[in-house]
């Protein structure tokens, strides 16, 4: 392998695969970056068995070849190199890749490419695409509902439905869930529901440049992969098993409260609160007072530490319906009024118990419930 | 056709009587697992014979012969064969004695069991006989009875055991295995009964023996030596106002080991009850327990423990062996264990000295692996009767009364005489290495390691707090169903409302099963179905349902947000303050973790090493 490309390249190709590399592994190679010639391109490849980005990147050829070299190693190296042409080249004898540009040159030890975990190929044939600016902004509003811990390994995924001309994600954590659906172009007839990692969807939506118009999703039969193809980047997930929670019946139908309120005075609030609640499980209390003909409406939330102290914080709101107290983890608050871009935000409750709804005013697309906290009787 | 096969099958192998023989040595086989089963019931004999010495000497690991000697009261000449039937005893006479039991023996299947398994000599001389009786049995058959002239007590002399059932023979462990579990035994019994006179000896030697004095620490010297003795802590008295009424009758003596020492497994804590040794998990957790947070992690305290309760709120008739008993009131011994050892260590805990000042003598035992020793600890004025060898009593708990200087304006201090295991007053002098401060004491100088001490105060404060904070629970999107085996879920069932107290929401759901609405905010990150199963769990240890889960949570937070670690500069003020609130903590002597927090220096030590004394 013999090859030259820019440095400029060759570092933003390694900083998208990188995220892939797995750092704790007793799998020595997958700490590697596969480096290969493909159809006159230097494609660069990092898996962590669950996740596989490749990236392509052009290149002056001159002679084919495939490595896989310590990613850390290369990636900081290849910062470091001066904005000129990086030469690459293998010395098949003893598994080492000479870079050189300009003055600087090293040496890397590398091992076999044939030890690389094989690579998935996109299926071109059946596809759905997708706008990205669409997909990126589903993937945030969704993914970060999703569980952290390994316990309950469905909830650390993403449910993604594709059925008709519409495709829609959910995530849940046991405590909050967010819905949010889109068009797709085109109609699919026989309807997909896989359930994605939320880690490799938060990958996608970060590495899917404003750039790229459009990311091809496919699903291969029977390899349980789903693959993103977004111009010179693919990204393969493997899916998750298990039936994700049915969660169509815990969406309440009706509300006994409507309460809308600035989007960001709200979040405002909630970050204020945020301050004291830390130390008492994130608790803040919301005052829903729908006021009369002589005050507004308007909506109180407080939040109280025994160590460092209390605050109130009040938002204009208008309300529809009862007065209501009830308490939320402030964290899932503000987690929810980050992703939301609409001016206003509404707030359906029904009772101190039962889920309180959250759905940007004017965008009937997304949905985020969060179960109420309640103090000990 | 099926009715021939059973006629056939019973012409060939028709239901019969066992023969005696084949019987008793199945029934020994209950009983007389292995030869330390039957230096278990001689020595058990001899002491229920009231013996005040007993010899015991055994060849061959038991093998080829073990033979007590006791001067007890010995066997009359005209019952000594009934002794050795099966069913024979003396020491019970109806169904109601069973209910009370004041001996270690009373089943009366011993003796005959040994005999059926082995060749037994028995010299016995009953107290108010002119002569004794010796008796030769094989196999439980009588082979020979003399007349002859012997000491007032019983001499029983096993030999060639298992000689007629091969199979057990051939799966007897080694002879050390056999050795430890005796040398165990004996210890055990030497502890318990400190009046008796034990000798034990192997193939001829010496292997431990006590002088019968009366003197637990006497005995505990002989079974650890004296350097581990000296550090053992009497177990207080409990307040007498503290125990409840269940608890009236229970009384929990004997000695425990300092925090410093600790061993990698739990065979050092003995348990005795009514004067016999027993196993009981519940009650070894119980010590454990009491030493929460002042052992590191994996390690085991040592612990002896006397309970002593009416004989008839115990039942030990559960096993033939007798090593596992049922309490009538189980969480009263319990609390009473737990309660009696934590009191002690609060009160009692020594300061660790200096490594460089301690008495050699590590390798015979585990010490901390700081290497620490101990000095006598800082108490209060010592009552009657609690100088039991343990060295001076230093009354330096009594300085914080005294508030010679202005830092007696610590008002938030409740009692401070009270606390026994506080830290007297001290003033600062300096820091070394950016990570210990120097203190000085009313009678030495203290090392403390400011991030340990700071994890201990910041913990004793969370704990606290937590104490005050209300109960949060975290609704649950949709309900997790969790499915628990038929016992666990009538416990849960029983403890639904305290469940509800602790923050879960719970349904019934089915058999055996259960809906999970809501969890205590505090357990919201993690699978909720695992919080029940570890709060059922805890109730099935009869722990504080989720102490532990709470706690660890605590101590997590402490390690994340102890702003005090080492290698930080601290100013005069930021040292005396942490002094200040060390001295008001609950247990300063250790973080949460089980390290020490300080190391004492004495100013008797220091004039030791300069010469001065």
């Amino acid at each position: 392998m013999k090859l030259s490309c820019l440095q400029e390249n060759l570092a933003r190709g390694l900083s998208i695969v990188g995220r892939a590399v797995s750092t704790r592994s007793t799998l020595p190679v997958l700490a590697n970056v596969l480096l290969a010639t493909d159809n006159g391109r230097l494609k660069l490849s990092a898996t962590n068995l669950e996740i596989v980005i490749t990236c392509w990147i052009g290149t002056k050829i001159e002679e084919e070849g495939a490595i896989t070299i310590p990613a850390r190693t290369f990636n900081d190296l290849v910062s470091t190199l001066p904005q000129d042409t990086v030469h690459l080249e293998l010395n098949e004898q003893t598994q080492t890749l000479h870079v050189s540009c300009l003055r600087t040159e090293a040496n890397i030890k590398g091992i076999d490419a044939q030890e690389f975990p094989l690579v998935p190929e996109p299926d071109n044939n059946h596809r759905i695409r997708m706008e990205t600016a669409v997909l990126k902004q589903i993937i945030n509003q969704v993914a970060f509902a999703a569980a952290t811990d390994d316990t309950r390994p469905t909830l650390t995924g993403v449910s993604t439905r594709i059925e008709g001309g519409q495709l829609t994600m959910a995530a849940t954590d046991g405590f909050r869930l967010s819905v949010r659906s889109a068009h797709i172009p085109g109609y699919v007839d026989d309807p997909i529901s896989v359930i994605v990692p939320a880690r490799a969807l938060m990958e996608v939506a970060r590495i899917a440049s404003d750039d790229t118009e459009a990311v091809f999703i496919s699903l291969p039969e029977g390899r349980n992969q789903i693959i993103f193809d977004m111009d010179n980047v693919v990204l393969v997930s493997q899916l998750i098993d298990g039936n994700f929670p049915d969660y169509t019946s815990i969406i309440p139908k009706s509300y006994r409260t409507r309460t809308v309120m600035n989007t960001a005075e709200l979040r405002k609030a909630c970050k204020t609160a945020e301050i004291f609640a830390r130390e008492s499980s994130h608790t803040a209390r919301f005052n829903i007072n729908p006021g009369d003909e002589i005050t507004p409406g308007m909506a109180t939330i407080s939040a109280t530490s025994a160590e460092t102290g209390d605050n109130v914080a009040q938002v204009d709101a208008i309300v529809d319906g009862d007065p209501i107290e009830i308490a939320f983890n402030v964290k899932f608050m503000s987690d929810v009024l980050n992703v939301i871009e609409t001016p206003q935000v509404a707030l359906e409750t029904n009772s101190s118990r039962e889920p309180g709804v959250i759905r940007p005013v004017g965008d009937s697309d997304f949905i985020h419930i969060i179960m109420p906290m309640h103090f000990g009787t | 056709m099926s009715l021939c096969l059973v006629i056939w099958y019973n012409k060939i192998m028709p239901i019969h009587v066992l023969p005696d023989q084949l019987a008793s040595q199945i029934a020994a086989g209950e009983v007389v697992e292995r030869p330390y089963s039957v230096v278990k019931e001689l020595v058990e004999n001899a002491i229920d014979a009231g013996a005040t010495t007993i010899n015991i000497d055994i060849r061959g690991g038991g093998r080829e012969s073990i033979q007590v000697a006791d001067n007890g009261c010995g066997i009359p000449a005209a019952e000594i064969e009934l002794a050795f039937m099966r069913h024979a005893t003396s020491k019970l006479e109806t169904a109601e004695d069973l209910a009370a039991i004041h001996t270690l023996g009373f089943r009366g299947e011993a003796l005959a069991a040994i005999a059926a398994v082995s060749q037994v000599t028995v010299v016995s001389r009953a107290v108010g006989e002119s002569s004794g009786t010796r008796l030769l049995l094989e196999g439980g058959h009588k082979v020979t009875r003399e007349t002859v002239g012997a000491p007032q007590g019983t001499v029983m002399a096993v030999e060639n055991l298992f000689y007629n059932v091969p199979a057990r023979r051939k799966f007897l462990k080694s002879e050390a295995a056999e050795r430890r579990l005796i040398d165990e035994f004996v210890s055990r019994y030497a502890l318990a009964y400190p009046q008796i006179r034990f000798r034990l000896t192997h193939n001829g030697r010496i292997s431990f023996q006590t002088s019968g004095n009366g003197q637990v620490l006497d005995v505990l010297t002989a079974v650890y030596g004296p350097e581990i003795a000296r550090q053992l802590l009497p177990l207080t008295e409990p307040d007498p106002e503290a125990p409840a009424i269940s608890e009236k009758a229970i009384h929990v003596t004997g000695y425990i080991g300092p925090p410093s020492l600790h061993w990698a497994n739990r065979s050092h804590i003995s348990l005795f009850v009514n004067g016999r040794w027993i196993k009981d998990s519940s009650l070894t957790f119980a010590v454990i327990q009491a030493y929460h947070t002042l052992l590191p992690v994996g390690r085991y305290p040592l612990g002896i423990l006397f309970i002593s309760l009416p004989a008839e709120d115990v039942d030990v008739n559960v096993h033939p062996t007798k090593v596992e008993v049922r309490f009538r009131h189980a969480n009263a011994v319990f609390g009473a264990v737990q309660r009696a050892v934590r009191q002690t260590l609060l009160a009692e805990t020594p300061l660790r000295a200096m490594g460089a000042w301690s008495v050699p003598g590590g390798a015979s035992h585990e010490t901390a692996d700081w290497g620490g020793s101990l000095v006598p600890p800082v108490r209060r004025a010592p009552a009657a009767g609690q100088q039991d060898g343990l060295g001076l009593d230093w009354s330096v708990g009594d300085m914080g009364t005294r508030g010679e200087t202005a830092v007696s304006a610590d008002t938030s201090q409740p009692d401070v005489s009270l606390g026994g295991g506080k830290l007297p007053i001290m003033r600062v002098v300096g820091q070394v290495g950016a990570s210990y401060i120097i203190t000085e004491g009313p009678d030495g100088l203290f090392l403390i390691d400011q991030h340990a001490a700071h994890e201990r105060i910041l913990y004793e404060q969370f704990m606290a707090q937590r104490a005050q904070d209300k109960v949060v629970s975290q609704g649950l999107v949709s309900g997790t169903a969790v499915h628990l085996p038929p016992s666990q879920a009538t416990l849960l069932t029983e403890n639904l409302p305290l469940l509800q107290q602790l923050g879960f929401e719970i349904e019934p759901f089915g058999p055996n099963a259960f809906m999970v609405r809501a969890v205590p905010a505090i357990l919201a990150k993690g699978d909720p179905a695992q919080a029940v199963t570890a709060v059922v769990e805890d109730l099935e240890q009869g722990q504080e349902p989720l102490a532990e889960e709470i706690e660890a949570r605590i101590i997590r937070r402490v390690c994340k947000t102890a702003a005090v670690k080492a290698g930080q500069t601290l100013s005069r003020q930021e040292m005396e303050a942490m002094i200040r609130q060390l001295e008001a903590c609950q247990n300063p002597h250790t973080c949460p973790h089980g390290r020490p927090t300080l190391i004492y220096l004495s100013v008797a030590q220091l004039a030791r090493q300069f010469g001065r004394l």
